[in-house]
């Protein structure tokens, strides 16, 4: 619960939706990104410059801005087009974006995973018969996803919470470091077909577990 | 320098800002996370923990008392099985003769069997197996548990001395206010919550009380089945532990229960779509755990008499008395708690209230059984203090047989008998003990006062407050009964508590799903008849009985002085204030009551203080409650609180904590101006708020919530006079309301017409009987006709200021209903409606058994 949840719904046609939720998804991660961090001695670092890029969508009348980083870029294409897999045509389905940060904890437990910012993305897939309609949603869905990125910006703007800057031995609870161009915050990718109802068995059993040792 | 690789080139100037070194880089230095407290996952555990810890008096005896508590229960079970199986009793009670070489005595080892024999003992019986299986699972359990809770718990340990700076040995002295205070000040600085820049002490307490709220709330709206009517006990209330447990796992975390996690309720659940189709999902769910609980019976059953056994019969022993002493029952717990009451809180009010009601309680020793008990006590006192008489002469005589088990029993005896027969010296004044713990209590239903001598009125309050040993039988019942409870009870009302999850969750940010009775909130929640009206917007389903929002929000309001309501709410609160102050100076002020109500309306606190010896008695002569207040005028009392009742008592108050204010070293400006002046006293809660350290502040903060309590009731009683009573206290269950529609719906246009059309004020075109009519056929009232003429010469004295209070009536319920809180769920199963008719069948029917006229 201690977390903010962002919620952003667009609804597109089948061979759309990875070029939207790329763009979606490059855009929050652009501005939850910096450059990598060179840690000098006193406890002082510099950081490192982020190149951007700009990428024209095929699909949609739409140019969005990206971190111009090929590992990342492959990452979220590689979750994108799993979810694009997994998505029916005519379905709806939700991808989000977590932003957590590790917190270590003593030795029988494994590290907490605390997320503070999760950004789910709803899409709704529909068909369109003809290729009149398809024109006018091409330049739809561009329209819409401009919003939608003002709409991130805006958020992201405000004064919120956001993990305070970690010294060096520190940086893996907070940063992925594991790229070599660029550190994004600590982010997550997961997809949910269709709304299902309920918790997985998982979760459940954890929580039951949790729940029966809690005092 | 890292890696450009952007279609955005440099530009190559013909000077160079940034020489290509790292002298002259941009350097950043990290906040790094100082400390571990930013961004808590879980809060609502967190929380609960902090208060834990402060509630165990730290980490040590917190720890010292789960490791006794888990020695205990080995020894339980032990010891049991070694008594079963492993003592040789023939040898004990010297019916087998012992061979001994060296001399003749018997000693203890000889009565214990050897190693292997106790061991076959143990291994034919298949119960012992079955008891000892059962309680190892249980006793591993715990273990895990407990130490799952040492590794937690030293983390919280770790926050109190390093972020909190509150060392363990000095936590059994700081109040949680204190405590509490400091997060609030640290959220500042590390952010434990990330949504809210600060935090209020009502987020914290939502936090810690999410689920007990909704308890509180459902015990409110009479949704929990915890009163049955039975054919031989008549009216009871069955709640119990384990009940509450299982209610507890159907709601809020059980599998597949209502709640998502701790703090958000399912989104299924929040919408209004599939209602029915969720009911019947929690119906079947709950019939699956009554069937659980059926099958598990014999081992819950087994444990809860192990336990009961080694926790009570080592207090019968020592004193037999203590089983005839009282306890507040669970469900008097759950009717009385406050809104955002913390346990703590609870409990010492419910403390402070115990003298007096258990003194209530012994007003009421049956004549009967006194006459019997004296005569039983006389006989066994003379066979007593013949035995002792005769072991005084000579100890021999307790080596006789059954000597020393007899002197014992007739001890018992004597004890148990000695319990019924009354107090010599003790006088019979039961309004005025009553008003005592509502003091205390903030809560009863409306028919108590004025009939407190009634032993129906005794027999309810009995519910709340019961025998000890009456709560002991009930919990080894609860097994059996439970399941039960479970199968045919609540899973009724299955769709009732969907319903009520729905309406009653509200979503609060940097909270999470919260109980909306918990927000406190006037203008949602408010009754009319409690000093909201005009202020509420509330239909009927959605008011909190008893006045319970109201007195909530005074309780807060005042525990937590430093709480900044929403601005509605801060209006009430410090018009209630205002007025109990000024109302308190003014009755202490006019010593001579006469000039009181010849000139002035009535003051409600002088009502409260000084009992009507006066004009207004006259017409209230007659009405018996407001004849009590007369002797609650009379010093007496007897019990500590009694500066509550008597005249003297704002005197008592404002005396006491000037008191305070000198010893606490404060010079004290509105306590040492006069009584005549209102506003200084009125200010002067506001005054001390800010001054007195906040172990001053609790202590005064109850006796001042005390006094709000009374004159809110006060108040409330003299609005509702005329009223037919509508309380919780009885109500029906919805399934029995059902074939009381027709009635209900015969006598509307009635009251109706009895009602308004007589009045002068008001002839012929009726607007719709809505509040503002209501409010305005108050203060007109008084010249209306005969027949009127009781409740009417009661408006006049009420005053002004409570006019408009005045005729909240039933047809303000009424015309309420229609568009309530129901409406929104148009399409109405029968099974649906069923509330509503429950609500307005009560309101409009006088209250059935037990209503005393």
């Amino acid at each position: 619960m201690n977390c903010r949840s962002e919620v952003l719904e667009v609804t597109v046609e089948a061979r759309q939706v990875e070029e939207a939720m790329l763009a979606l998804l490059h855009t929050i991660l652009l501005h939850r990104s910096t450059g990598k961090f060179h840690y000098k001695k006193e406890g002082t670092y510099s950081i490192g410059t982020v190149g951007t890029q700009d990428i024209d969508c095929d699909f949609i009348d739409f140019t969005f801005v990206r971190v111009s980083s090929e590992e990342l870029d492959r990452v979220i294409r590689k979750a994108v087009s799993e979810f694009k897999d997994a998505l029916s045509s005519d379905g709806m389905g939700q991808i989000s974006l977590e932003f957590y940060q590790k917190k270590k904890s003593r030795w029988p437990f494994s590290d907490e995973c605390i997320p503070w910012e999760v950004w789910s993305i709803k899409v709704i897939v529909v068909n369109l018969a003809n290729e009149q309609e398809r024109q006018i949603c091409r330049e739809k869905v561009g329209e819409k996803l401009g919003e939608k990125v003002i709409n991130v910006v805006e958020v992201i703007n405000r004064h919120e919470y956001l993990p305070k800057m970690p010294t060096q031995s520190e940086v893996d609870n907070v940063f992925d470091t594991s790229l070599k161009d660029v550190q994004p915050y600590l982010y997550k990718i997961t997809y949910q077909i269709t709304d299902s109802l309920g918790t997985s068995v998982s979760t459940t059993m954890r929580r039951l577990i949790k729940d029966t040792l809690a005092l | 320098m890292a890696h450009f690789e952007t279609e955005y080139q440099r530009l190559e100037a013909s000077y160079s800002d940034s020489p290509p070194g790292e002298e002259n880089l941009l350097m950043h230095v990290p906040e790094g996370s100082k400390s571990q407290w930013h961004h808590i996952e879980n809060l609502d555990l967190f929380f609960q923990r902090v208060y834990n810890l402060h509630q165990k008096n730290g980490f040590t005896c917190m720890l010292l008392g789960e490791i006794f508590e888990l020695v205990q229960l080995l020894f339980v079970v032990g010891f049991t099985v070694f008594l079963a199986n492993c003592v040789d009793y023939d040898v004990l009670f010297a019916n087998k003769f012992v061979n001994h070489t060296d001399s003749s005595k018997v000693t203890l080892p000889d009565a214990i069997l050897p190693m292997d024999v106790c061991n076959t003992h143990i291994r034919d019986n298949v119960f012992v197996i079955f008891v000892l299986i059962i309680s190892g699972v249980f006793w591993l359990h715990r273990l895990v548990k407990f130490l799952y809770n040492v590794c937690c718990y030293w983390e919280i340990r770790s926050f109190y001395i390093n972020a909190l700076k509150m060392s363990m040995s000095e936590l059994p002295y700081a109040t949680w206010q204190e405590v509490q205070a400091r997060i609030i000040e640290i959220q500042k600085e590390h952010q434990i919550c990330i949504h809210k820049k600060e935090l209020t002490e009502l987020d914290i307490y939502h936090r810690i009380l999410r689920f007990k709220n909704y308890m509180v709330a459902m015990v409110n709206k009479s949704l929990l089945p915890v009163r049955f009517r039975l054919p031989v006990l008549g009216d009871s209330v069955f709640y119990t532990r384990g009940l509450k447990y299982n209610f507890e796992l159907i709601f809020f975390w059980g599998p597949g229960s209502l709640f998502e996690n701790e703090w958000s309720l399912k989104q299924e659940y929040k919408r209004g779509g599939n209602r029915l189709e969720l009911a019947d999902r929690l119906a079947s769910r709950i019939l699956w755990i009554g069937i659980a609980n059926l099958l598990l019976c014999p081992v819950i059953l087994v444990w809860q008499i192990l336990y009961a056994f080694f926790s009570y019969t080592e207090i019968i022993k020592r004193e037999p008395g203590s089983l005839g002493a009282r306890c507040w029952s669970l469900y008097g717990r759950c009717y009385l708690r406050h809104f955002n009451e913390l346990d703590h809180e609870l409990m010492s009010r419910l403390s402070k209230g115990y003298k007096a009601a258990s003194k209530y309680m012994n007003c009421f020793l049956s004549p009967l059984l006194t006459v019997v008990a004296k005569n039983v006590a006389f006989f066994a006192g003379s066979l007593l203090a013949v035995l002792i008489a005769l072991t005084i002469y000579d100890e021999d005589v307790l080596a006789v047989e059954h000597v020393l088990s007899s002197i014992t029993l007739l001890g018992v005896c004597i004890t148990i008998c000695r319990s019924f027969i009354p107090d010599k010296h003790m006088v019979f004044c039961p309004e005025q003990l009553l008003r005592v713990i509502l003091a205390h209590i903030h809560y009863m239903p409306d028919h108590w006062q004025g009939n407190a001598h009634r032993y129906e009125t005794r027999d309810q309050f009995s519910q709340l407050f019961q025998y000890k040993a009456v709560f002991i039988l009930e919990e080894l019942l609860s097994p059996v009964v439970t399941p039960i409870i479970l199968i045919f009870c609540l899973r009724r009302k299955s769709l009732e508590i969907i319903d009520f999850f729905r309406n009653f969750t509200v979503e609060v940010i940097g909270v999470g799903d919260t109980c909306s009775f918990a927000q406190m909130d006037i203008r949602q929640h408010g009754h009319p008849a409690w000093m909201s009206e005009g202020k509420t917007e509330a239909s009927i389903y959605q008011q909190a009985e008893d006045g319970k929002t109201e007195l909530s929000l005074m309780h807060f309001a005042i525990t937590n002085p430093h709480w900044q309501p929403p601005r509605e709410t801060t209006h009430f609160i410090s018009q209630l204030k205002e007025r109990v102050h000024r109302e308190a100076a003014g009755a202490s002020s006019e010593t001579h009551p006469l000039s009181l109500s010849e000139s002035e309306p009535r003051s409600l606190v002088a009502n409260i203080l000084a009992g009507p010896s006066t004009l207004g008695s006259v017409h209230f002569a007659c009405d018996s409650s407001l004849a009590n207040n007369a002797v609650t005028g009379m010093p007496g009392g007897a019990t500590a609180l009694r500066s509550l009742s008597p005249i003297s008592s704002s005197l008592h108050l404002r005396g006491s904590l000037s008191a305070a204010h000198r010893a606490s070293g404060f010079t004290c400006r509105a306590m040492t101006g006069s009584g005549t002046d209102a506003r200084t006293v009125s200010s002067g809660s506001s005054a001390w708020e800010g001054q007195l350290t906040s172990l001053v502040l609790s202590e005064y903060a109850s006796t001042e919530m005390s006094i709000h309590a009374l004159y809110m009731h006060e108040l409330h009683k003299q609005q509702s006079r005329g009223d037919l009573s509508r309380h919780t206290w009885h109500r029906q269950e919805s399934d029995e309301s059902s074939d009381s529609i027709p009635d209900e719906v015969r006598s509307e246009p009635n009251t109706r017409s009895r009602n308004f059309p007589r009045s002068q004020t008001f002839p012929a075109t009726l607007p719709s009987p809505g509040a503002s009519s209501a409010s305005a056929t108050g203060g007109t009232n008084v010249g209306q006709d005969g027949e009127k003429a009781q409740s009417s010469s009661q408006r006049r004295h009420s005053g002004p200021a409570a006019d408009h209070f005045g005729t909240a009536g039933k047809v303000v319920r009424t015309a309420r209903v229609a568009m309530g809180g129901w409406a929104e769920d148009g399409k109405a199963s029968s099974r649906h409606h069923e509330p509503v008719q429950e609500e307005t069948s009560e309101d409009e029917l006088p209250p059935h058994i037990h209503k005393v006229t």
